[in-house]
């Protein structure tokens, strides 16, 4: 009798964490699609990182965090997987994490915030999906995600600091490319770049 | 609290990440301050647009599907 309890509790316990886990699907597959930029690589990704979840089950902790556990696990085989392990070049940190705000205010690349109005979505996805992966990820995780900088740093295992100098650069870029896309497609006029 | 500091502290104002005390502090140099008040408006715009703009779609349902058989 007891065995039989123990092995319906464990079935309970298994049940209700892969419930909770395929709750997260639409949220890991869009993340995987912003992250291989690629249908059926988001599919192998979001199925792997489902497989790996189940077979390390043991290791999260209930009660915690399973959205960002998943994204850390999905996050880590995307870079074992799709980009040959996973990465240790900082040289996009660079150095000084806050020297670019001194540029901060950039005219020439600052839209005004009415022209965010007349930009496409696909635009915008598209201005994300070029952003370098590293970067692209911490936009994912506190931009579309809503983590905080706490959690992302523990999904990308970095600390808080270059969470916040990735996060800043992405952003820098996303408003060129915005910008650029703004002008080139006369949301944004030449006569009033100059007023 | 200056422009440069103001700056300094705009993403993290954006993703309200600031202390109450920060928060205050830039909330009232963008209150007298334009420009950093149009420079927060575009950075907090971008935010709002690339949520709204990747977070659109559902996984497959024969992904959905297989994940069902993986998982029970």
């Amino acid at each position: 009798m007891v065995l039989v309890a123990e092995r319906t509790a464990e079935t309970d316990a298994r049940s209700q964490f892969a419930e909770e886990a395929i709750g997260y699907l639409d949220t890991l597959y869009r993340g995987a699609l912003r992250l291989t930029r690629d249908p059926a690589q988001a599919e192998d990704l979001v199925q792997d990182t489902y497989v790996r979840a189940l077979r390390y089950q043991g290791s999260y902790q209930v009660g915690t965090n399973m959205k960002a556990w998943l994204f850390a696990i999905m996050r880590n085989l995307f870079w074992d997987r799709f980009k040959g392990g996973r990465p240790e070049d900082i040289s996009l940190d660079g150095d000084g994490e806050f020297a670019l705000y001194d540029t901060l205010k950039d005219p020439t690349a600052a839209p005004e915030s009415e022209v965010l109005d007349g930009i496409a979505a696909e635009e915008v996805v598209k201005a994300v999906e070029k952003l370098p992966e590293l970067h692209r990820e911490v936009v994912l995780l506190v931009d579309v995600e809503g983590f905080s900088y706490k959690d992302a740093a523990d999904v990308l295992g970095v600390p808080i600091g270059t969470v916040m100098s990735r996060l800043h650069r992405a952003r820098r870029q996303l408003q060129r490319s915005l910008y650029d896309y703004a002008r080139e497609s006369g949301i944004v006029h030449a006569a009033e770049e100059g007023a | 609290m200056n422009c440069r500091d103001c700056l300094r502290n705009l993403d993290t104002y954006v993703d309200r990440e600031l202390t109450d005390t920060e928060l205050e502090e830039v909330r009232q140099h963008l209150a007298d301050c334009p420009p950093c008040e149009d420079l927060y408006e575009l950075r907090a715009g971008i935010k709002r647009l690339v949520k709204v703009c990747c977070d659109e779609g559902v996984a497959p349902e024969h992904l959905r599907s297989k994940l069902r058989q993986i998982l029970f």
